[in-house]
């Protein structure tokens, strides 16, 4: 009899646990702490490209759009938009939100932000400002905006990351870029300022009269803590609720994810694509079979499981992975260029190359760089290439590389939403000496033409054309060798729930909760 | 010679150790300036951002900042502004210099001046205790306990002392300067404050505690093997006061004089410090200004540091003179 019992005590035990864990409600209050692993500079996220101000401008700043968890765009100050039959202009309809001094947002607050701060201070809006015609506000709730041409991407660089918006009456006929406000901002987003100890940390409290669902938490923290074991130690002491990849040491992720108390999470969201860049000036790389043989004589496999830590995916083409209608299969440079030393000896032969050495420059700060550096020096010497490896500091880096003085360097260049507005610069002609572009000299005018109609065309299936010929053309010419796709990763206290609701990371902590 | 003369004469010779120290200033802030300008890397790179801007907004950003012109005249308007009392406005936060740096000087300055007083009363306690009994098993350990702080970097200790200390043993905080998931107020927020400082001196004071045994120690033996204290133990002092009060005093010269040079490298080690404990000094605002080229911030941090060694090795002098009869200036 004693055994039913029990079994039957069990079972019940087993279906109440169960319908526990189904019913966990989302409970508001409670404190969550967010790593950063440098000191924002100031805290208005419109006139800053930096990781770490963007990740505290998402919660304090709201914008026309956000990105859902797939990349999709959806309404956040915008309660709607339409786009024009010619693809060129866009009429946002705004929803009723106030700022967190109490005044309400306008369509001017929003036409002032772009044109005043953002357009001559933002980096990234600056790109889509650059096919913007004009930016008009008919009436309180309606913004307007008309662009030069066509141009896809557009909605996805009106997110909180690209275009936040401020309080017109605070910034007019100020400096934004020493206004006070820098240092304690006001925004309409789910929480708003507390404090700023600089060094320390920033506190933000939920904002009770947010326009959307108020945040679920009391205070938002975020901490400043400059070294990177550090951060997984804050983890794993309780000191801190949140670490963001970018700012993860990819050698704890292991020791983190056996610990029962914090809950780690990898996936490709934001596509982050690590490639080297090759250098056409030296002559010897001028020759396409010479870049070829490069491709093959690159163990890219070996790249992602030893530099990597097995955060990545082998790269299939000049997009990397994250956009389906920007890869084609018959060109998988996984297929096409697998780790074949021989082929690649064949290549350097063909083309007469014989004791070549290559200088290989890379930003000093980032270990996977090193790493996967030691590997390509190790691969190469098997084709009888000597790689002269140069860690530098980044600044130096970015004078180097983009002035044009190397043979080959790593780069990871991202692509939020739409490989437009990160990745055709890469293979898009550019000046010498210009910054974060394609730095190596290759210049192919049918490739050009063809990145610059896809950027135009909203549907994704002509889309999917344009970047099928640019594919053919990029995967026999390789000007740069991609390597692989970057897996986003996210630790965090298990007990903290509501977390990667969007597509990026940093954004929607107001759905964050604390589990009892 | 009246004690009334020694003192003015002291405070002639600080007066004149000050007026010579204005152009030692200058020329930091000069060799400084140049060296920063002379190095390789753009600032405007790093406050633009990892993304491609058009020409006319580099120039743009370029101006706003003063970056167009040449480094000498850069040179000449920063000490004009030096001489104001002005440091800057730094690039990357937008901020005066001198508020960035007063911020946070004064938790630099708390680490390093607790660090510099145990360093030395550790320092010296053991020192005495090893010369009292030479190639004692008291002695070899306070050697070991030299050597090994002569070798062991800072960065590494630190990040061993939050091994065991927070992750294995959990008894004090991992970083940062105070708690940050509660509040604390009146003595329960100085226990605090006191905890998450206790890691982070250990781990700068260790090298300088071994220096100071180390020094002591030689000092003292050197000391008591003079006639005066053989004539002192002859008078029938107790060997007590004879190591603490004719000893020690006469072996104190070369200590003082250590404490006051290991100040200028307790700078350096507390840049290594604050980064591996969180800690928001200046050591830590230096470290940041270097890789986002923050070249008043970086200048105005370098001018602040050396002031205060020169003032400290002025102290020091003066605490010579004090602590030795024999010393006047």
């Amino acid at each position: 009899m004693r055994t039913p019992l029990v079994l039957l005590a069990l079972t019940l035990a087993w279906l109440f646990g169960h319908a526990l864990a189904q019913a966990e409600t989302p409970t508001p209050g409670g404190t969550a702490i967010v790593v950063l692993g440098s000191d924002p500079e100031h805290l208005n996220a419109a006139i800053s490209t930096g990781y770490p101000i963007g990740a505290v401008g998402a919660s304090l700043y709201s914008a026309l759009v956000y990105l859902d968890r797939d990349g999709v765009p959806r309404g956040e100050l915008a309660e709607s938009w339409t786009v024009s039959d010619d693809d060129r202009v866009y009429t946002f309809t705004l929803r009723p939100a106030t700022f967190h001094d109490g005044t309400p947002v306008t369509s001017a607050d929003v036409v002032f932000t772009m044109e005043e701060v953002l357009a001559p201070n933002h980096g990234r809006f600056l790109n889509a400002y650059r096919n913007i015609a004009s930016i008009t506000a008919p009436d309180d709730a309606t913004v307007v905006i008309e662009l030069t041409q066509p141009y896809a991407p557009l909605i996805n660089l009106l997110t909180v990351f690209e275009a936040p918006i401020l309080p017109k009456h605070v910034f007019e006929g100020t400096d934004p870029l020493t206004n006070p406000a820098n240092e304690a901002p006001i925004g309409s987003g789910p929480f708003r300022f507390v404090e700023w100890v600089r060094g320390e940390r920033v506190t933000l409290e939920r904002f009770e009269d947010y326009f959307l669902d108020n945040a679920l938490l009391d205070r938002l923290i975020y901490r400043v803590v400059p070294q990177d074991a550090a951060r997984s130690v804050a983890l794993e002491v309780g000191e801190a609720d949140v670490v963001w990849g970018f700012y993860m040491p990819p050698a704890d992720l292991d020791r983190l994810d056996a610990n029962p108390n914090i809950e780690v999470w990898k996936g490709l969201t934001i596509p982050s694509l690590y490639f080297v860049f090759v250098n056409t000036d030296n002559p010897a790389l001028d020759d396409v079979r010479v870049r070829q043989a490069l491709m093959f004589a690159i163990d890219r496999e070996q790249i992602v499981e030893q530099a990597q830590g097995g955060l990545g995916e082998v790269a299939g083409g000049p997009f990397g992975a994250g956009f389906a209608y920007a890869y084609d299969e018959a060109t998988d440079y996984r297929t096409l260029y697998p780790f074949d030393p021989e082929r690649a000896r064949e290549l350097l032969a063909e083309a007469g190359v014989g004791d070549l050495t290559l200088t290989f420059v890379y930003d000093s700060a980032r270990g996977a760089f090193a790493a996967a550096a030691e590997i390509m020096r190790d691969n190469l010497r098997q084709v009888g290439i000597t790689l002269n490896v140069q860690p530098v500091e980044r600044s130096v880096m970015v004078e180097r590389v983009y002035g044009r003085d190397y043979d080959l360097s790593m780069q990871s260049f991202t692509s939020s939403g739409d490989p437009a507005i990160g990745y055709h610069r890469i293979y898009l002609s550019a000046e010498r000496g210009a910054n974060f572009v394609n730095a190596t000299g290759y210049a192919n005018a049918e490739v050009d033409e063809l990145l610059n109609a896809a950027a135009g065309l909203a549907d994704r299936d002509a889309r999917a054309a344009a970047y099928t010929e640019v594919l053919a053309i990029l995967a026999n010419d390789v000007p740069t060798l991609a390597i692989f796709d970057e897996l986003s990763t996210q630790a965090a206290a298990a007990n903290l729930r509501g977390l990667l609701v969007r597509f990026d990371q940093r954004d929607g902590l107001e759905y964050a909760w604390l589990a009892p | 010679m009246s004690a009334g003369r020694g003192t003015k004469a002291l405070g002639a010779y600080a007066l004149e150790r000050l007026v010579n120290a204005v152009p030692l200033v200058l020329g930091v802030i000069v060799v400084n300036f140049l060296l920063i300008s002379l190095a390789p890397g753009d600032p405007v790179t790093a406050l633009i951002g990892e993304f491609p801007a058009p020409p006319e907004y580099v120039e743009r950003v370029r101006a706003q900042y003063g970056l167009d012109q040449s480094v000498p005249e850069r040179l000449v308007r920063y000490l004009g502004s030096v001489v104001r009392g002005d440091l800057g406005f730094s690039f990357a936060n937008r901020q005066p210099v001198l508020d960035l740096v007063v911020q946070r000087l004064g938790r630099t300055m708390l680490l390093m001046l607790t660090t510099v007083v145990l360093a030395t009363f550790v320092g010296v306690v053991l020192g005495v205790w090893a010369a009292r009994r030479p190639n004692s098993a008291v002695d070899g350990g306070a050697t070991g306990f030299a050597l090994a702080g002569y070798s062991i970097p800072e960065f590494w200790l630190g990040q061993i002392l939050i091994l065991v200390f927070a992750v294995w043993l959990g008894w004090l905080p991992a970083g940062g300067f105070r708690s940050i998931r509660a509040e604390y107020v009146g003595l329960d927020a100085v226990w605090d404050q006191a905890r998450h400082m206790i890691l982070p001196v250990l781990a700068l004071s260790f090298r300088y505690m071994a220096i100071t045994t180390r020094l002591t120690r030689a000092s003292l033996l050197e000391v008591m093997n003079a006639d005066y204290i053989l004539a002192a133990r002859a008078r029938g002092l107790s060997e007590r006061r004879v190591l603490w009060e004719h000893g020690l005093r006469a072996a104190a010269l070369p200590i003082i004089t250590v404490i006051g040079y290991n100040f200028s490298f307790i700078v350096a080690g507390s840049a290594l410090v604050e980064t591996v404990f969180g800690w928001p000094g200046v050591g830590r605002l230096m470290y940041d200004s270097i890789f986002t080229r923050d070249y008043p911030v970086l200048l105005g941090i370098l001018l602040l540091v050396s002031i205060t060694v020169i003032l400290v090795n002025l102290v020091t002098d003066i605490a010579y003179a004090l602590a030795d009869p024999r010393v006047r200036y």
